[in-house]
């Protein structure tokens, strides 16, 4: 295998301590793994277990307390706020676990955004936008607002806004979360099928063990505090995948009971 | 009426919005006329020299319009207020951008501005004369003292009010700092500018008067002081009518930009 194109190095994250409080406690600590080029990896972890701490590490909007992350091969500063650089020159993208869209765009301009402000707005670039747009099934809903969309339309635009500009990395903080089941399993299956056409790595955290199952090449299990990798577990099942039949494949039972047992 | 029931019968089918509507209309004009009733008592009452009946203030107020003096005083008090709103409309709104950028010269530079929020504007005047002469200066200076720190503390608010994770987002997508301000801070505290515009306004036109009391020879201000001189109480009621025209044209204005440039809100989508 080549070099892995994300590594993350005993990576600790510490909260100062409020006044009157005991020491600071360690969140993460230790933490360490690596992502090679165009894996699905999902991360699963009980709540409270620094989830989107690790992410917003990754993604440089919050500093680590120790450790190292490299990406491809460079190590990039991770522990000083004034040399973090938020999606590392646009080479992270990130799905939080809101939508986070802006409530004055419209769904099409809200797809656009990252191209306009890289400058990179041309008619190739709309032109993937719509494609996208299309390929998730909001095409007629160009001009409408986010709170005149339901929660699913708003997790599909929030996705591929994040898809239009293409970046190499793209971390996912339990993006279909806060969605009804059925609306999840499209998402799941929207999203299974945008990675399949360009195969970018991904790092998706959830706290739901059948959608790591389902989506993942690979899952990685967390502890609980302070948070470190517990277990590893390939998926065995090859791709294109059908969300809906998974639970029915053999072997299904087998890693989600060993994933299960894992999550205290 | 067979007719008046027909009336009836054909309207209640449109429901009880289009009734409701009608009857705060409707309570409007009671309320408007018994202000009007209570205005003309006020002046058979109190006689002409304190209060100026209304029919009077109308016919002032036409004569005015006849002779043009109206346009020359309230285009006088437009100017200077104006051009002390603009100017404190730029400052009000480029200095907390610009703090933004170092929370410890915010922290260092915020409480001098607030402090001096507390001196008593008005009670500058003589001292502002004593510097810029009884010219247009001395006035703006009041007007944009008097603006400025409503729209910098709104301004302020708004910046600080603006969701951390837009910003992050933007800045994970490869927003610099002048983006962010324009496309994420500045939208997003539309809400905040607006209500700041809302009260600045009429601050602005009512500054300008009181600096016309002062000190001018021309403006609505001028014109309300220089009747009262005069005891010219039908005057200085079409001044304060005029002033009041005047507030209430701008504040028309303004909400019809709010409107416009909050489509987006759903509260505003009635």
């Amino acid at each position: 295998m080549t070099a892995p194109l994300l590594e993350i190095r005993n990576l600790g994250k510490r909260f100062a301590s409020r006044q009157g409080r005991e020491a600071a406690t360690w969140v993460i600590q230790g933490l360490s793994f690596s992502v090679p080029d165009g894996e699905f990896l999902t991360i699963i972890g009980p709540s409270g277990s620094g989830k989107s701490t690790l992410l917003n590490m990754i993604a440089q909007i919050d500093v680590a307390s120790d450790g190292e992350i490299l990406f491809n091969g460079d190590n990039i500063g991770v522990l000083d706020q004034k040399s973090l650089k938020p999606g590392l020159d646009r080479r992270v993208g990130y799905v939080t676990q809101d939508d986070n869209l802006l409530p004055w765009r419209t769904t099409l301009d809200n797809v656009l955004f990252p191209l306009e402000v890289q400058g990179r707005l041309d008619d190739k670039a709309r032109a993937r936008a719509e494609s996208l747009i299309k390929a998730v099934g909001l095409s007629g809903y160009e001009k409408y607002y986010p709170h005149e969309l339901s929660g699913g339309m708003r997790k599909r635009t929030s996705l591929i806004r994040t898809l239009v500009y293409d970046p190499p990395v793209i971390l996912m903080d339990e993006p279909f979360a806060a969605v009804d089941a059925q609306t999840r399993t499209q998402l799941q299956e929207d999203l299974l099928r945008l990675w399949e056409m360009g195969r970018k790595t991904i790092i998706f955290v959830t706290h739901d063990i059948a959608e790591a199952v389902a989506l993942g090449d690979r899952t990685l299990v967390l502890t609980k505090q302070p948070t470190r990798i517990a277990s590893e577990h390939k998926i065995p099942f090859g791709r294109p995948r059908n969300v809906k039949d998974i639970f029915a494949l053999p072997g299904f039972a087998q890693v989600y009971e060993s994933i299960r047992a894992e999550i205290q | 009426m067979t007719a008046a029931n027909d009336v009836v019968s054909s309207a209640a089918p449109a429901g009880p919005l289009i009734s409701q509507r009608a009857l705060i209309i409707l309570g409007r004009c009671v309320f408007a006329g018994l202000l009007l009733w209570a205005w003309q008592w006020s002046a058979n009452e109190f006689g002409i020299i304190f209060f100026a009946p209304p029919l009077a203030v109308v016919q002032r107020l036409y004569e005015m319009a006849i002779s043009g003096e109206m346009f020359f005083d309230v285009w006088a008090t437009l100017r200077i207020s104006m051009v002390g709103f603009v100017i404190a409309l730029v400052a009000g709104l480029i200095l907390p951008f610009l703090l933004r950028l170092s929370a410890r010269l915010t922290e260092a530079v915020e409480p001098f501005i607030l402090w001096s929020q507390g001196i008593p504007k008005y009670a500058l005047a003589p001292w502002l004369i004593l510097w810029f002469g009884i010219g247009d200066t001395p006035k703006i200076v009041i007007v944009v003292l008097m603006v400025f720190y409503v729209i910098f503390i709104t301004t302020f608010a708004g910046i600080r009010a603006v969701d951390r994770r837009l910003i992050n987002m933007a800045r994970i997508m490869g927003a610099n700092e002048t983006v962010i301000s324009r496309e994420v801070i500045w939208k997003s505290m539309q809400p905040f500018f607006y209500a700041g515009l809302k009260v600045a306004l009429p601050r602005a036109v009512g500054a300008c008067i009181v600096g016309e009391f002062l000190v001018s020879t021309q403006g609505v201000g001028y014109y309300i002081e220089h009747s009262r001189e005069l005891s010219d109480t039908v005057g200085v009621f079409a001044g304060i009518v005029l002033a009041t025209t005047l507030v209430l044209v701008i504040n028309m204005i303004v909400e019809k930009m709010e409107k416009a440039a909050l489509a987006w809100r759903p509260v505003d989508r009635t």
